[in-house]
Formats: C-alpha cells, structure tokens, sequence
C-alpha cells in the first residue's frame, strides 16, 4: 500500500499558483486532495477551483426566523403575562410590534452570521494545521495530498511552475 | 503628452492615493506591526492621565451618586432628562460613523475607505460603551437594571413593549453585538498577520484570538459571505438605532418633541458627528503613530471631507424643516420655546450649534486643497462634535424647561455629570490608545486586495486609473 503525503507549495504570485492549481489536475490530482492558502482573498475562478460551498446564508436565514420568531412573541404573546392596557392602545398592538420584531430579525439574523463563520470554518482550532507564516505576507500556498509515489513527479512540476518552496507540509501549532 | 508628462503623471498619481502606491505585503504587514509596538513616553503619560480621569471622573463620581442618590446630580423638576441623556444621544451618534463608512462604503464600493474602516469601526464599539454607560448612570438605581429584562417575575413587571425606551434597549443591544461582530469579522486574517509576526505573549494573545485562521478558500469564502450579509444587514440596524433614539423623544407630545421628522434629523446628525470624530481620530493616528502617513493619505481626509460636506448640507436641511414647521405652526407653548432658544440665557449655544455644523464646514470643506490638509479638517470635526452636543443639550435639557406649565420652568444645571462626561470621554480615547497598541488598526488585507483590483491603463495619450471587480 502507498503512503500518503501532504506537500506544500508556496508561490509568490497569484498567476504561477493558479498554473500550478492546472497541471495537478493534469497529473491525475482530485480538485478534492488540493487547497489554495492565501493572506489575500482570491475568488474560486481565478484560481480555476470549484465553487466553495457555505452554509452561511443558510444559517443566517435560519437565524433570522428564529429571531422573527422571538420578536413576535415579545409582541403579541408577552403583553399577555402582565395584561395591562397602555396609553389607550389595543392590548397588542402591530405598529409596535413592527418595531421589535425588526430589531429581534436583525438580531437573529446577525448572530447567526456570526456563528455561521464559526460552524463553516470550524473555529476556533487550535489543532496542529498545515501552515506556512510566509503566508500572511501576501505568498500563495498551494496544500497537496499525494502518494508517495507522486512526490518527485509533483515537486518537481511545482517547482517548474515557479514555487519559491515545495516541502513536506508539517502539521504545527499556529 | 510627453513621455515625461507621462512619467511624472503616474508619479503624481501614486503618490496622492494608496491603493496606486503598493508594497510587497510582507512590508505592509511590517509597518502595521512596528506602528503597534512603537510606544513613546508622551503616550503612557496621555494614557496615565486619561486613566486618572477615568478613575475620578468615571469610577469614583458614579460610585459617589450610587451612594449618595441621583439627587446630587442636576435632574430636577421640569428637567428629569439632563446630560446623561445627552451623552447617550452624543455617544450613539458617534458610533454611527463605523457602520458608516464600513458597511455603506463598502456596498458602494467606494475604494478610498480600505485604510480606515477598522479605525472608524472601533468607534462604534467604543461609543456604544459609552453609551451604555450613560444609560446606566441616567438609570440611578443600576442595580435594579435587570428589571429592563423580560422575565416572569413575583411582582408581575414586565417591559411594556409599547414604550420607545424598551425599543431603545432593543436597538442598542443589537446594534452594540452586531457591530462588534463586524469589527472582529474582518480582523479574523489581520490577528492572524500579528500571530504570524509575534513572539511571547503577543503570540497567545493573537493566537486565541485568531481563532486558528490559516487563510483557506474555504475560509475565505466563509468571511466574504458573512461580510456581505453584515454590510447589506447593519445599514438598516444603524438607521433604525437613532431613528428609535429620536422616537424617545418624538413619541412624547411636548412642544419642540413631537416632530415627524426626528427620525431622519437624528440620524444625519449623527452621521455629522460621527464623520467629524473619524476625520480627527484618523488627524491624530496619522500625526502620532509610526507609518500611518503612507496608509492615511491626504485623499483620504479628502473623501471624508466631501461626506462631511454633504451631511453637513443635510443636516442643515433637516434642522430647517424641523424649525419652520414649529415656526409656522404658531402654537403658543412651541414659541415660547422657540425663543427661549435663540434668546434664552443658553442662547449662545444655539447659535454656536449653527456656527459648529453649518457655517464653518461649508466655509471650509468646499475646497479641495483645505479638505486635504489633515490638521484642518481634524479641527472641523472636533468642531462639528462640539455642535452636535450642543444640538443634543438644546434638545433635552434646555427644550425641557418650557412646558405646558410655567410655574415649573428651571433651567438646568448640571453637578456630577460634569465629571461622569469627562470621565466616558477619557474612557473612550483610553480604550482607542489600548486598542492601538493590541489591534491592527490598517485592514492590510483589504489595503492589499484594494492595491491588486487597482491599475493604469492609457485612453489615447492618456494614462487613467482603472479598478477591477475582483470580487
């Protein structure tokens, strides 16, 4: 049985990582065993990569009927735990009520945003992860898993291709 | 055009705007570090004093009034709402200019915002404390607070929903989490930066808050998702917030209140005042902080300059309808008002209300050489902010002594509100030094995504700037 391995290489360029995004998949690599690093957003197409999937929109629709449901509950099933009428208003009146179950939508909606990044990225992780700090200084890092058998042939392609460094990607505490 | 022309064009260019003038990230990222741990003597004394401050004027003056009563402050019949309320008022409007500029420039794609929406969003953090702060102390007996919450109780309270106060809550609350939210959100790959940068404490310190953050496609498309959401989703939060804030007064029928137009007064009011606080905090970063004059550049006081120019216009219309509408009304108590304003003993505050946010910014924002100049335009939004609490003081405390019943009628006079201002003041400029010295303040990756998107291409003879959608 062949060994897997994990290479990282790291490009200074955009234009060289997307080549070099090309050629694995070339050589027989699933868009699956590869992933872009980046200190810069860079959008799926430029790289030619498959389309990202995030459950974040989701979540925060979710989150935003939640807080819906919250608010009308304040609105109209709340004033019934201390009934009391106010300033000559209809117990459970809809102007108002517009008004909290705005604020409660938003709430929920925005939090779950929040969460959402949280659920997607699996943060926090403060696991050993795949990493090079040159990252963060603009490079682009191009993450490998391959056989062993592969190894030379793809180090020497991403070399070819214009990586600065291709070596054994190393889990590490960040 | 000759080659040379051409040449010294390009020159030009660069120089004037940030996003034509790139460095290789790694040195952008070194600068951001070097203005962080560049710390002078003159800072730890401004920061010891303001601590001072805080401790006398926030710490110890409150403890004072929750020993000694709200009685020592200066609310009394007929003016129950003083300056407590007016710095709430003052500090939310503040806060409006971080959604401001991060969430309306950001859906308008207006480029020149990159360097300084971190800036201006940790006003709207640190303003909203503030804020909160000011409720509290306006509350008196802060430690019945939790009866704002809505919870089954022996005693059958429950927040009447009815009321703007219990909206007021509701608003904040959402708009003190939401904006906080947004401000860590895009830090996320800058604390990553510093934890990459740093060793020792500082490394934990960004470590934990970095959350793990490697720069990932997935992770990327994550954060620009939920970026999206939240700068499409706390516009609406940001209007509604001061909107309610002018409902807690609307809502009540007294002369110079009840208006139906304090919605849209009270939020470009505080667009004016927030706008004004971020033109002279980004005066003071750029003067005092190492390698802040490449990242903040003349254009962008420019920019800033141009929005205060056109919300001070905005205001000044608001205000006006507000007032020929009360004007032309002719009800007897609304004059009264009217000219205990102009011609009261507080009276000079009303016109320099009209002097700090009409007359001088008009005066100097049309120009485009003073809009750039740094030192000056600072000095109108410090202006501007000296306005807009005067604005707030003539709305609460002095509107209040004219009522329907004369015998009331007391001008107020503040005690110990004086110290707890100065004390949410010193407070808010502290938490802005600490976050100086602990966040990066530039967005470097939004400054380099910016850099990348931006490019010269020649029309003819002509060299022009394009950008690219890279989104």
């Amino acid at each position: 049985m062949t060994e897997q391995k994990s290479l990282l290489a790291v490009f200074h360029d955009l234009e060289p990582a997307a080549d070099a995004v090309e050629q694995l998949r070339r050589l027989g690599i699933h868009d699956d065993h590869m992933s872009v690093i980046s200190g810069v957003p860079v959008t799926e197409p430029m790289l030619g990569r498959p389309h990202q999937w995030t459950n974040v929109p989701r979540i925060a629709m979710g989150g935003a009927a939640i807080g819906m449901a919250v608010g009308i509950a304040l609105s109209f099933w709340a004033p019934n735990m201390y009934a009391i009428r106010v300033g000559g208003q209809p117990f459970a009146p809809v102007p108002p009520a517009i008004i909290v179950i705005f604020e409660m939508t938003m709430l929920g909606m925005l939090l779950s945003t929040f969460l959402g990044v949280f659920l997607d990225s699996f943060f926090p992780n403060y696991r050993p992860l795949h990493y090079v700090p040159e990252i963060s200084d603009g490079k682009f890092a191009i993450l490998v898993e391959c056989s062993s058998m592969d190894e030379t042939k793809i180090t020497d392609m991403m070399k070819k291709m214009g990586a600065e460094s291709v070596q054994d990607a190393e889990a590490q505490h960040l | 055009m000759s080659e040379k022309q051409q040449h010294d064009h390009e020159k030009h260019l660069r120089e004037e705007h940030l996003m034509l003038d790139p460095l290789p990230r790694g040195q952008m990222n070194d600068m951001v570090m070097e203005s962080m741990h560049t710390t002078s003597w003159k800072f730890w004394a401004v920061f010891f004093i303001l601590s001072a401050f805080v401790a006398w004027g926030l710490f110890y003056s409150w403890g004072k009034m929750i020993l000694e009563g709200l009685g020592i402050a200066g609310v009394n019949r007929p003016s129950y709402w003083g300056i407590f309320l007016v710095n709430t008022v003052f500090w939310i409007g503040i806060s409006h200019a971080g959604t401001f500029i991060s969430a309306i420039l950001r859906v308008f794609k207006a480029e020149f915002r990159r360097p300084f929406t971190r800036a201006a969003e940790l006003m709207t953090t640190f303003g909203l404390v503030q804020a909160g702060f000011s409720i509290f102390m306006h509350m008196g007996r802060v430690w019945l607070s939790y009866w704002l919450f809505p919870y089954p109780n022996q005693r059958e309270l429950w927040p009447n929903f009815h009321s703007p106060l219990t909206w007021d809550l509701l608003a904040i609350t959402t708009y003190l989490l939401s904006s906080t939210m947004y401000l860590f959100l895009p830090l996320i790959p800058d604390l990553a930066m510093a934890r990459d940068k740093s060793t020792g404490w500082r490394k934990n310190f960004y470590k934990v808050l970095a959350l793990g953050f490697r720069g990932t496609e997935g992770e990327w498309t994550h954060l620009r998702h939920a970026m999206n959401i939240f700068a499409w989703a706390i516009i609406p939060v940001m209007f509604s917030v001061h909107t309610i804030v002018s409902w807690d007064f609307a809502m009540a029928t007294r002369p110079g209140w009840s208006s139906s137009i304090f919605g849209p007064y009270f939020v470009i009011g505080a667009l004016h005042s927030g706008m004004g606080a971020v033109v002279l905090v980004l005066g003071v970063v750029r003067g005092t902080m190492k390698n802040m004059k490449y990242f903040i550049r003349p254009e962008h006081f420019d920019g800033i300059g141009k929005l205060m120019l056109m919300i001070s216009m905005g205001w000044g219309y608001f205000f006006f309808n507000d007032y020929l509408v009360q004007w032309y009304g002719g009800d007897k108590w609304t004059k009264q008002l009217l000219h205990w304003h102009e011609a009261g003993p507080m009276g000079w505050m009303w016109f320099a209300m009209l002097i700090f946010n009409v007359v001088i910014p008009w005066a100097v924002l049309w120009n485009r050489k003073w809009r750039s100049t740094p030192w000056l335009v600072g000095t109108v939004g410090l202006l501007i902010n000296f306005g807009m609490w005067f604005e707030r003081y003539i709305i609460i405390p002095i509107s209040l002594t004219i009522n329907r019943a004369p015998f009331t009628w007391r001008l107020y006079k503040p005690g110990i509100e004086i110290p707890l201002s100065l004390g949410t003041l010193a407070f808010f400029i502290l938490l802005y030094m600490a976050a100086s010295r602990l966040i990066p303040l530039i967005p470097v990756w939004e400054v380099q995504e910016g850099q990348m998107a931006h490019e010269f291409k020649k029309f003819g003879r002509e060299t022009v700037v394009t950008v690219s959608e890279l989104e």
